[in-house]
């Protein structure tokens, strides 16, 4: 240790020292806001580093009312920060965005919008997304912001193994299970199927969503009944057509684009870089059809301003810019979050979204769908939902336990969560209190 | 001979132990992201490329992020090292009714998780104004570091020879001169091991600065959310980002760090 040396470290303790002193202003801001006249948007929503990127520089190019600090939280958090802010009567969040499911439990900390939604009558929501929008009460609690659901992206290359007759726009579960049961033959005994089981995928709303509203026509009241059981016994068929690294998968456009798999199943958003490079090569397809219908799930986002907010106009003028048609479309070019105005979608979109656009439009419109939402008002307890479902995949698919005793089981623990939080239940399921599996 | 020989081998299997994975996340943090896509990866930087850092390191309040958390786990050093020590000296030197009741009550501290207290602390920093500044951080950050830092300086302090401390105020010392030019300079190994250990605390915290903060957050509760919700290259920029300054402060202080325990070589 010479001298120098020492007297450098000396030095950088002293500097480490005075660092206390920087202090004295309070921070640095982190969310490129927070000054006097700011906006605070607090959202569950674009969290992902080039997502929030993106959505910033909008809101920095587009809303020129006033600067928005954009502060992207987990749904816990969010919540949280809501509850305390509001019940301390120091608001200082002037605008949330969330799912649906982020915002029904937190309706009574939200101001009522109904002047802005009359205001709105030009942006030509969807009367049913109003409709959630009140949150079961009479009052708008939220305006629509912006909605995405799943599908699938097929690699043309696994068009080969389509069994004849089947049509890829139009798949039923059966046809979806023969193609990936021939494909995996064809394709060397290697799966071509993926989907986003990893630790942070969202395989849990392929079964909320889609496998079982598509098979019984219910998410919650009907989780145990037969045709529950016929459904998971199919997912137990699919899963040994599907890549055993699925369980590593959260974002399924990874493994596409690396050649992994050729056909997945996720969020609209997490699969829109898989066809970037080459796009012709790509489709997008809405998600097969069971035997009650064309299940899907409809995530929808909406934007609410905290009871109490300081800035409240300021908040409203942000909620105005972001549902123009414009603004909508260009988060859909840029995030692939699809508008809820009524907006002419350009000609000039990134393929991937375009591709994903069609499909949207064709699952919507189909004669059978059956619209689910994500759970409703569970607040905290949402993660531990999801995890029945994930729970009794990995009991039936991953562990081979038997279906209708893993059901049962996992129904009273479902019971158990549902019967404490005594909430209505929320579609395809029959809204009735409370909801509950029969 | 043969012993060192079995010293150096144990030596570097720690070392790899700590190092291979620091290795490994600079590799994946430095490559391109097609690199990434391939299998296998190679174990060497074949292919160099810092725009994902770049790019993390850019996005909008990681620069902001890293200095409140400097500030903040500076300040939570300087503070609990200002109320601990004294403390840990107290301990150490002078017997006092309900000493060991106190003992036990430091930890107490630990034992509610934060979660529980998430609630009534952001109310209370909220009423009183603190809400959103780095001083919040800092206060709670060093309530949580106090039992540890009392705790740990009564046991180096205890290492240290009374005698020493009689024989300086012999020669005319007053109390406080002879703890300062006598007694500190013996324990600072110890007071060096709770300063890296309060740093790295408060660098590691993430659910009360998460809820403590709005637009000043600090790094950790900034990023986390959004790393693990972006994609693995993402991922691997950030864990670097994360855990370059701890490395640099416990290198920084490790002069003083003449063995782990806390106690004095003499």
């Amino acid at each position: 240790m010479t001298n120098e040396a020492r007297a450098t470290r000396r030095a950088l303790l002293q500097a480490a020292l005075a660092a206390p002193m920087l202090a004295a202003c309070g921070g640095v801001s982190t969310s490129g806001a927070g000054g006097a006249g700011s906006v605070n948007f607090l959202s569950t929503q674009f969290t992902p580093v080039e997502e929030r990127q993106r959505f910033e520089k909008i809101l920095a190019d587009k809303v020129t009312s006033a600067k928005v600090g954009y502060n992207p939280v987990d749904n816990s958090t969010f919540a949280t920060t809501l509850r305390t802010q509001v019940e301390a009567g120091k608001v200082q969040v002037n605008l949330v965005g969330g799912l649906h499911g982020d915002l029904a439990p937190l309706g009574d900390k939200l101001m009522d919008l109904d002047d802005l939604a009359g205001s709105l009558t030009d942006r030509g929501f969807a009367a049913d997304l109003i409709e959630l929008g009140k949150l079961g009460g009479t009052t708008t609690k939220y305006i629509p912001w912006m909605q995405a659901t799943y599908m699938l992206a097929v690699n043309k290359k696994a068009l080969q193994w389509l069994p004849a007759g089947a049509d890829v726009q139009k798949l039923t579960y059966d046809q979806f299970l023969s193609w990936m049961t021939a494909a995996k033959a064809g394709n060397g005994g290697k799966p071509v199927f993926g989907l986003g089981a990893g630790p942070k995928g969202l395989y849990h709303r392929f079964f909320q969503g889609f496998l079982l509203p598509s098979f019984t026509g219910g998410q919650i009241t009907t989780f145990r009944s037969a045709e529950a059981v016929t459904a998971w016994e199919y997912m137990k068929e699919l899963w040994g057509q599907t890549a055993p690294a699925s369980t590593n998968y959260d974002f399924v456009q990874e493994p596409l684009q690396r050649g992994e798999v050729l056909v997945g199943f996720d969020h609209v958003a997490r699969l829109a870089t898989a066809p970037k490079d080459k796009p012709d090569e790509w489709l997008m397809v809405p998600a097969p059809s069971g035997p009650k219908g064309l299940g899907y799930m409809l995530v929808i986002a909406g934007l609410g301003i905290p009871k109490g907010a300081p800035d409240a106009d300021k908040a409203k003028e942000v909620i105005r810019t972001l549902t123009t048609p414009p603004v909508q479309t260009e988060v859909l070019r840029q995030n692939a979050f699809f508008p809820v105005v009524k907006a002419d979608l350009p000609g000039d979109l990134p393929a991937a979204i375009g591709l994903e656009a069609k499909a949207v439009a064709a699952q919507q419109s189909a004669t059978s769908a059956i619209v689910s939402l994500p759970p409703v008002g569970l607040g905290a307890k949402d993660g531990e939902v999801s995890q029945i479902f994930k729970d009794t995949f990995k009991a039936i698919c991953l562990d081979g336990k038997p279906v209708k005793a893993t059901l049962d089981a996992q129904a009273t623990k479902l019971n158990g969560i549902l019967d404490e939080l005594k909430v209505t239940c929320w579609k395809p399921d029959p809204t009735g209190s409370p909801c509950r599996a029969a | 001979m043969k012993r060192t020989w079995g010293l150096q081998l144990a030596c570097l299997a720690v070392t790899a132990f700590f190092g291979v994975p620091l290795y490994l996340i600079a590799l994946a943090a430095f490559a391109s992201r097609e690199s990434l896509d391939r299998f296998p990866l190679s174990l060497l930087p074949t292919d160099v490329s810092a725009e994902t850092i770049t790019t993390f390191l850019g996005s909008t309040g990681v620069v902001g992020g890293y200095l409140n958390s400097l500030m903040v786990g500076l300040s939570t050093v300087v503070l609990a090292l200002l109320v601990g020590v004294p403390a840990g000296y107290a301990l150490a030197r002078y017997a006092f009714r309900g000493r060991d009741p106190y003992q036990l009550f430091l930890l107490l501290t630990r034992a509610l998780p934060i979660v529980v207290l998430s609630v009534p602390l952001a109310r209370i920093f909220l009423q009183t104004g603190l809400y959103d500044t780095t001083y919040a951080v800092t206060l709670l950050h060093t309530a949580l570091a106090l039992p540890t830092t009392v705790l740990i300086t009564s046991a180096v302090f205890v290492g240290v020879p009374r005698e020493h401390e009689e024989a300086a105020q012999v020669f005319g010392a007053s109390p406080v001169r002879a703890f300062a030019r006598v007694v500190l300079p013996q324990a600072l190994p110890g007071i060096a091991a709770v300063a890296m250990f309060t740093f790295v605390l408060s660098w590691n915290e993430v659910l009360g600065a998460t809820i403590l903060t709005l637009n000043q957050r600090t790094l950790p509760a900034h990023v986390l959310t959004t790393l693990s919700d972006s994609p693995l290259a993402y991922r691997f920029a950030g864990g670097l980002a994360l855990v370059g300054p701890a490395i640099v402060f416990v290198a920084v202080m490790r002069r003083y760090l003449l063995n782990m325990w806390g106690t004095t070589l003499r």
